[in-house]
């Protein structure tokens, strides 16, 4: 075949070089201010909390790593089905795996090597933990579901939707007013859903606890992990026709 | 060889891939497909998508935060 040589058209810019070198100084400008009030915001939020300017930093550095590897929990769950592409899938695979290791230091020093600080008066429940231990069961699978039919449709989930708003991206900004506006109304009907018992399972599946100690619950955590790893890999490769 | 231009001024994230893949169905093998986006994530999953299916493909940029994704149909 001839044509294979490759031919694309270039497009012609939408800009002239001066437009963008004044865009590029509006940015310049713009990231200017908004610097400067970040800093005052950090001043005053550190008044409120001793670690609130820490957190604030935290969360900048979140946000510009999720801007730039186009880092997206939405997309690890709906590009395999879409696009066949895992790339997404793992990165999150390995992310759940390294807050894992995280997580597990602070609970550690919550709960006591060979958990015999659970039950005690200072540790009654595992929700008390770090980490974010909760009731699981039904309600988790429905909210999840109803939560990912969401995020597809409105192209981002939380911290997703947040990071387009930052690039400009209109369609995110009402995202949000109805992100806030979906809360509320779940925050409302949450009571309601909770008194059904088939739907909200107040039992909070805790690893250590249920297989009785740290060492098996690190195998089954990581092991899962890894499984999963494996399969989104093998899968990406099928798809993308390298197997 | 034809050209088409696909406009997904203002789409979110699934909806440019869905019409991209609809469009490239209508189309012949050596024709250009130009898609037209302003959200970063289907710079990400359109070059990923066409790639993997084994079309050409180069990104450029027309404005700030605008795109061009043209694709060769190759088979």
């Amino acid at each position: 075949m001839s044509d294979t040589t490759i031919t694309i058209k270039r497009s012609t810019p939408k800009e002239t070089p001066e437009q963008r070198a004044r865009k590029r100084l509006i940015q310049f400008i713009a990231s200017g201010v908004v610097l400067v009030l970040y800093i005052l915001l950090a001043a005053f939020v550190q008044t409120k909390n001793p670690q609130g300017a820490f957190i604030l930093l935290i969360g900048l550095g979140f946000g510009y790593i999720l801007q730039r590897s186009r880092f997206c929990f939405t997309a690890s769950m709906r590009d395999p089905v879409l696009t066949g592409s895992t790339s997404l899938t793992k990165a999150v695979i390995i992310a759940l795996a390294i807050s894992s290791v995280g997580y597990m230091a602070l609970q550690m020093k919550a709960t006591g090597l060979s958990l015999e600080k659970l039950g005690t008066d200072a540790l009654k429940s595992v929700t008390q933990l770090p980490g974010h231990v909760r009731d699981a069961g039904v309600h988790t699978v429905l909210g999840g579901f109803l939560f990912g039919i969401g995020a597809v449709i409105a192209g981002g989930c939380a911290s997703g939707t947040f990071m387009r708003m930052g690039e400009g991206f209109v369609q995110q900004w009402i995202v949000f007013i109805f992100f806030i506006i979906g809360s509320v109304i779940g925050m409302a009907v949450l009571p309601a859903i909770k008194s059904v018992p088939f739907l909200y399972q107040a039992t909070p599946v805790y690893l250590p606890k249920l297989l009785g100690g740290w060492i098996p619950a690190i195998i089954f955590q990581f092991g899962m992990l890894f499984i999963l790893y494996i399969i989104a890999d093998i899968y990406g490769k099928k798809k993308s026709g390298e197997l | 060889m034809a050209e088409k231009t696909l406009d997904c001024l203002g789409e979110a994230c699934p909806v440019p891939l869905v019409k991209t893949q609809k469009a490239m169905e209508s189309m012949a093998v050596g024709d250009v497909l130009i898609v037209n986006i302003d959200h970063s994530c289907a710079m990400k999953n359109i070059p990923d998508w066409a790639r993997s299916v084994g079309h050409v493909v180069e990104i450029e940029e027309v404005a700030e935060g605008e795109w061009n994704i043209i694709i060769q149909k190759m088979k």
